[in-house]
């Protein structure tokens, strides 16, 4: 019983050391994706501004936004545009000096003064990129990809080939844009078109419905096509040779990951540091290679693209640009409550 | 027939341990892909061993899982086992509440107990979400099962033997811990094995309390959605094979024990 009670108070002296030490230190609060950074950064970051930097994961916008609820407090967020978008409208953000973060110069042009943040105070992009088809280059005939586009996934050909995205948001861009719609339409019969369209491909299509499984699944040629994000597919592309990525002409939705400040911050100024530390071109470079997402900044998608680079001859790092009928996901609470019912009805019809 | 029979038996066994171990051999072969695929084989290496020893992120999680797992089970095992013998010398109607009470937790899905768990510790914020609140949380889990593994070995004690140790010049004390305790053992360590699984292996519960960058192996699993990685296969192999240890050590140490001292009451 003693020997108990000893163990019992060595055990929480130990773990009260392990957490209590370095306690003058400024504390930076981060909460990003699941693996989303290169994890040497945080050491790094640490050890030259000598702080203590508490890095916490989410795996949704939905759980993020969630998870500020119940009263925790950050210093930097990444959310994805509609979430920030949200976030800002909802007055949950607080305004970025950009004085304090002089690698925002860098940042492509494009990613500025977007939908999310339109007059540029709130947001310093992280990652970007796009939705596409990842398609099987061996099984798959290229003409039919540029002459159907979306409706591709439609064509019989290549039924029981195809792995779609089971997302409400992403599967509705698609069915819009296939029809040209805009996906941020809000006409009822627009959606409606959209829905049937989704129902029809349900019933014949016999594609499996899948997130991130997805990656593996394609990797090893499962299957011939899949709806996929840009940055999933850089990953794809570089372990398996078979595979190429084609983003329809009729548009795609162009999204954008960005760092923002929350308004109730406890230590703003450090996070304008870290924001400077992580569009950095090395640090940049350095969370690409790791993830195979798309960098905000043109030298270092030159770099990694360029001879001897990681995505050296991987065409989807690139994210197009100039497509007038790219679009970004714009957030809307009446719209997201009618997709959400059209979502589970077709999820149901078999 | 008969050999039929048995050649049926055999095919079954295989079957179920074909269908137990075969996933966690598939895990284990690997983590030793050359390759960042979960699925395909792509040749032998070890680095996602090294991988896992420079991450911070996962060496972090799991001492959060380890510590707070051991912490859990002690004081749950201490709170478990000195509630049980205090209810066990309780009136019925006492005890029938207290048991009903008991068996909520256990019965309650989990998710309701880490929303409930969130809120309170939301609402009261005497301690900011993290290491401690997770580790609250778990002992909260954890001890219904203690009591609930030690109360019936209770029940099969006789009930004057504290009686008769105090007759015989024990304080209640000594005839708690010399008396009554070494009968309990065996129920006492079933009920922490059980804690210590239960406090593991959760995640529902943890989810919900934590914060501040303090997560253990499941949540920091369930964060991975842009990518698995395959550390977690080396990770869950290192864990595999540390528990086949301690099976074989605390099946196979107890034979030897057990022979040194019949041999000296022999002789």
């Amino acid at each position: 019983m003693k020997k108990l009670a000893v163990a019992l108070l060595a055990l929480f002296i130990l773990v009260g050391c392990g957490s209590g030490s370095g306690e003058a230190k400024q504390e930076l609060r981060v909460f990003n994706w699941g693996e989303y950074i290169d994890e040497s950064l945080i050491t790094e970051f640490e050890k030259e501004f000598n702080v203590k930097v508490i890095y916490d994961k989410f795996e949704s916008n939905e759980a993020m936004y969630t998870k500020l609820q119940d009263g925790s407090k950050y210093d930097i967020l990444v959310p994805s545009d509609y979430m920030t978008q949200r976030m800002r409208e909802e007055g949950l953000l607080q305004k970025v000096d950009y004085s304090k973060v002089p690698n925002y110069e860098n940042v492509l042009p494009n990613l500025k003064g977007r939908h999310m943040d339109p007059t540029n105070e709130y947001t310093v992009p992280y990652f970007w990129g796009n939705v596409g088809i990842l398609y099987n280059k061996n099984n798959v005939d290229v003409a039919d990809l540029e002459s159907q586009g979306w409706n591709i996934l439609m064509n019989e050909k290549y039924k029981g080939k195809l792995y779609f995205y089971d997302s409400e948001r992403d599967a509705f861009m698609i069915a819009l844009k296939a029809h040209g719609y805009s996906m941020n339409t809000t006409d009822p019969a627009e959606l409606e078109v959209a829905y049937n369209w989704l129902v029809d491909m349900r019933k014949t299509m016999d594609a499996i419905y899948v997130t991130d499984e997805v990656i593996d699944g394609m990797a090893t040629g499962v299957k011939d096509m899949a709806v996929m994000y840009s940055g999933d597919a850089n990953y794809v592309l570089s372990e398996n040779p078979d595979m190429a990525f084609y983003s329809p002409a009729e548009g795609t939705n162009t999204w954008v990951d960005a760092m923002v400040i929350p308004a109730n911050a406890p230590n703003p100024e450090l996070a304008h540091t870290w924001m400077n530390y992580m569009i950095d071109a090395e640090s940049s470079k350095a969370i690409t290679e790791a993830i195979g997402y798309t960098s905000p900044i043109q030298s270092v998608i030159d770099d990694v693209t360029g001879p001897g680079g990681t995505y050296e001859g991987i065409a989807s790092y690139v994210t197009r640009t100039g497509y007038a009928k790219d679009e970004e996901f714009f957030y809307d609470a009446d719209m997201k409550v009618i997709l959400s019912d059209y979502w589970q009805r077709i999820k149901a019809t078999n | 027939m008969k050999k039929q029979r048995r050649f049926g038996g055999f095919f079954a066994l295989g079957a179920m341990l074909l269908f137990f171990y075969g996933p966690i051999l598939v895990m284990m072969i690997f983590s030793f892909n050359d390759s960042r695929s979960l699925t395909s084989w792509a040749g032998f290496s070890t680095q996602w061993y090294t991988k896992l020893f420079e991450s911070r992120d996962m060496m972090d999680a799991v001492r959060n899982s380890v510590t707070i797992a051991i912490l859990a089970t002690l004081i749950s095992t201490v709170v478990g086992t000195l509630t049980a013998i205090g209810i066990s010398k309780h009136k019925p109607l006492v005890k029938k509440l207290f048991l009903a009470v008991n068996n909520f937790p256990v019965l309650n899905p989990e998710i309701v107990t880490a929303i409930s768990l969130m809120l309170l510790f939301a609402s009261v914020q005497v301690f900011e979400k993290g290491y401690i609140t997770m580790l609250i949380a778990h002992i909260t889990f954890c001890t219904p099962y203690v009591i609930m593994t030690v109360l019936p070995k209770l029940r099969s004690l006789d009930p004057s033997l504290a009686d008769a140790a105090m007759d015989l010049g024990a304080t209640p004390f000594k005839a708690l811990t010399k008396v009554i305790l070494p009968q309990l053992t065996p129920a006492i360590i079933s009920g922490a094995l059980i804690a210590f699984t239960m406090s593991f292996d959760d995640f529902v519960i943890s989810y919900f309390v934590t914060g501040n960058g303090v997560s253990n192996i499941s949540i920091l699993v369930y964060t991975m959605s842009k990518r698995i990685n395959p550390t977690i296969n080396a990770l869950s192999t290192i864990i595999v094979v540390i528990i086949t240890i301690a099976l074989v050590l605390i099946n196979v140490v107890p034979l030897f024990v057990k022979k040194d001292k019949r041999k000296v009451v022999t002789e």
